[in-house]
């Protein structure tokens, strides 16, 4: 069991600064009436006007190098921004996939010309990324996909269609993962490629889904002959699968798998404080030992992917974990309401609440269920 | 790694792999020549003296290095009070007094104290290992100053309580006992806090042993042709168990140098918490997983299993924690949560 640590880092006074100078920068676009602080921010709230705000202070494509507009700066530092902007339920829907990780892949696998041209935008908070991984036919079981993409002329045919991608409505491209060639007979992993897909070309057809809570979110994207250029290819070609591994540790780690509906649990806290005082101490302990576990472990993350490691299984520990948390924490205040009803609520408190249970579902489905999480620990332990 | 922390380390797992064994843990008992062997080990290499000041023949180390040893200690399953010995004697060494030699332990309570003379009478609480040595201390209030009383207990008549089938552990009635040494105690941390401390990193280094178990058995084990490892029924208790650990092991980490940090009250509650909840699922799935064999004494299981049940509930339970801890949040109305937990 040693080889999964979660070593111990400190929070250095940098950071702490940094940490306060974005908490500065909220509470003033809080009081400018710039954002109602909402649940599940990362995933429901875009707004791309915010986004560009950020991109301008500097907190967008962190740590990208300054050559490709970035700004140098640490995977802690950007850990301590998004860390402020979830806690605050700030609207960072619009550019959340392209910070968390479409960047980092490009600027991982992509060629000089993809760099250059799209990695600036990130930054600035001009360009945002859908993911393309799940289909019709294909969700846990990813290795499955059926969309194709077949060499032409002048670069690549995509053909096949792609689901549940989040917020591509707004997006400008999505990382496609696709067959490029048949699996070997040992190995289903092989063959599978991921393209850059300038969402505005032609024949790229999105649809909206609207999920159980009534909002717009989810989207069927359909290529049907989309005609890529032969630069839209992401890396190698065949080696889809181990660059998407790569992916999802960044989709897997950071504190949006524990912070999607904190500002619920803070607002309670400051309504019904005393209340608690008196009959719940003990259920606010226990949320915040859970808590603050988890908030070292993902911090332990950022360092680990600062040193350039390769945290997948890590990851899963963090994502099935704060999973668990988030439900918990809800269930939690549901079963306070036995104090005081639920009716009796300030009206945005019990609106937070009410979003949050009809969203909680999916915190274990996106980015990879439960089963699989307990699927890759049980690999790494030796058990399949 | 610390390369002076790496060595203790390396010596004492030789010294726990040369002795420890599941036979040695049949018989606990001062006769146990084999003990005896075990403890001798222990002390000629200083392994219980390493944070002691040098001036009493210590090591003088920080104070963190002994928490991967006594987790590792709890890993091989050592049953002898190790852990006691190594927090009876910093606390008599920061207190001043010179830690005698030998095992150490501690009464965990002391009620209806009463010192006259250099003699002490009353009723001490639940004291680990007593059947194996006559050093105890004591921390109590004398005057609203806590003390640091080292004292020798001459009385042979020791009954142990159930205690889970765990560690032995003895209530002890005194009367005019004799007061080995006795000065204000000195110790940055409450001797409560760190108890539980201890018992945490104890914890972990037995539901690592649980799980190593665990995966050891399911994948020799075969049932409907196959091992229980391939069942994935069976991956995914194993994996909730890895989960628990992880979190509990980081928030050990997170504690590191008492001396260091001044947010230990915090960094304890913690741990004591999540290592507690850990415990509770790590021993409920570990025998669930094990099946009828892990059910038994010839099978080490148990042994984890049952200390595992007695140290979540010492020095504080899980909702005594997470109630002094939310308290202590709740109290100071000028902060919320988010400024407390990023503090």
């Amino acid at each position: 069991m040693s080889k999964f640590t979660f070593p111990s880092i400190k929070e250095t006074n940098d950071l702490s600064s940094l940490r306060l100078e974005v908490r500065g920068f909220i509470s003033e676009c809080i009081n400018n009436n710039e954002f109602v602080p909402a649940a599940d921010s990362w995933v429901f709230a875009a707004d791309p006007e915010f986004s560009r705000k950020l991109g301008s202070k500097g907190w967008l494509g962190m740590s990208f190098p300054k050559q490709y507009g970035g700004n140098e700066r640490t995977a802690l530092e950007r850990y301590v921004v998004t860390e402020e902007l979830l806690a605050s339920g700030a609207p960072v829907a619009a550019h959340w996939i392209a910070d968390r990780q479409s960047g980092s892949q490009i600027l991982r696998y992509g060629t000089e010309k993809q760099k250059s041209s799209i990695i600036p935008k990130i930054s600035s908070g001009e360009c945002f990324f859908a993911i393309g991984m799940s289909e019709p036919d294909s969700g846990s079981d990813l290795a499955s996909v059926k969309t194709k993409a077949t060499k032409t002329a002048t670069g690549w045919n995509l053909e096949g269609r792609k689901i549940w991608s989040t917020g591509a409505h707004l997006c400008n491209y999505m990382i496609v993962l696709a067959r490029t060639g048949p699996p070997s007979e040992k190995n289903r992993h092989e063959g599978l490629s991921q393209f850059l897909v300038d969402l505005s070309l032609p024949n790229v057809n999105i649809k909206g889904i609207p999920d159980m809570t009534g909002q717009r979110h989810f989207n069927e994207t359909l290529f049907d002959n989309v005609q890529l250029s032969e630069d839209a290819l992401l890396g190698e070609e065949g080696k889809g699968w181990s660059q998407v591994v790569g992916e999802l540790a960044l989709e897997r780690s950071g504190p949006e798998r524990f912070l999607s509906h904190f500002t619920l649990l803070d607002r309670f806290i400051n309504e019904f404080r005393n209340k608690l005082l008196k009959s719940g101490s003990n259920i606010i302990g226990k949320l915040i030992a859970e808590l603050q576990t988890l908030r070292r472990m993902s911090f332990s993350i950022a360092s680990m992917l600062q040193n350039g490691e390769s945290p997948e299984t890590q990851a899963a520990f963090v994502k099935e974990l704060g999973n668990k948390f988030e439900k918990t924490m809800i269930e939690t205040l549901r079963e306070f309401s036995n104090i005081i009803p639920l009716y009796e609520w300030p009206n945005q408190l019990q609106n937070l609440f009410e979003d949050a249970t009809l969203r909680i579902p999916s915190n274990s489905l996106r980015g990879g269920t439960t089963e699989i999480m307990k699927g890759i620990i049980a690999r790494q332990l030796g058990l399949r | 790694m610390n390369e002076e922390l790496a060595i203790i380390l390396e010596t004492a797992s030789k010294i726990f792999n040369k002795h420890v064994n599941h036979d040695l843990r049949q018989f606990i008992d001062k006769e146990n020549i084999n003990l005896i062997n075990l403890w001798n080990d222990i002390e000629e290499q200083g392994l219980s003296r390493i944070i002691v000041k040098e001036k009493f023949n210590g090591s003088g180390l920080p104070f963190s290095f002994i928490l991967p040893l006594i987790k590792m200690s709890n890993n091989f399953g050592t049953p002898l009070p190790f852990s006691e010995t190594i927090l009876s004697n910093y606390l008599l060494s920061e207190s001043d007094i010179n830690p005698p030699n030998g095992i150490v332990t501690f009464a965990t309570d002391g009620v209806d104290i009463n010192i006259t003379n250099n003699k002490i009478s009353g009723n001490l609480r639940s004291i680990p290992f007593l059947n194996l040595t006559d050093k105890i201390i004591l921390i109590t209030e004398i005057k609203n100053i806590k003390n640091i009383i080292l004292l020798h207990n001459t009385s042979e008549k020791l009954e142990p309580k159930k205690n889970f089938l765990a560690e032995p552990r003895f209530d002890l009635q005194i009367k005019n006992c004799e007061i080995i040494d006795i000065k204000p105690l000195n110790s940055k941390v409450d001797f409560n806090h760190l108890g539980a401390l201890m018992r945490s990193a104890q914890m972990i280094g037995s539901m690592e042993k649980a799980l190593d178990l665990s995966i050891d058995y399911c994948s020799q084990r075969k049932q409907f042709g196959r091992t229980l490892s391939k069942f994935q029924a069976i991956q995914h208790q194993i994996s909730e168990m890895a989960v628990e650990l992880s979190a509990s092991s980081a928030a050990l980490s997170a504690v590191g140098n008492i001396d260091e940090t001044n947010n230990n009250i915090q960094d304890i509650a913690i741990l004591k918490i999540r290592a507690g909840i850990a415990a509770g699922k790590i021993i409920a799935i570990s025998h669930q997983v094990h099946g009828a064999i892990g059910f038994t004494q010839e099978y080490e299981l148990a042994y984890f299993t049952r200390n595992l049940n007695s140290w979540r509930n010492d020095f504080g339970n899980e909702n005594f924690w997470e109630t002094l801890l939310g308290k202590k949040f709740l109290e100071n109305s000028n902060q919320n949560l988010w400024e407390y937990l990023t503090y």
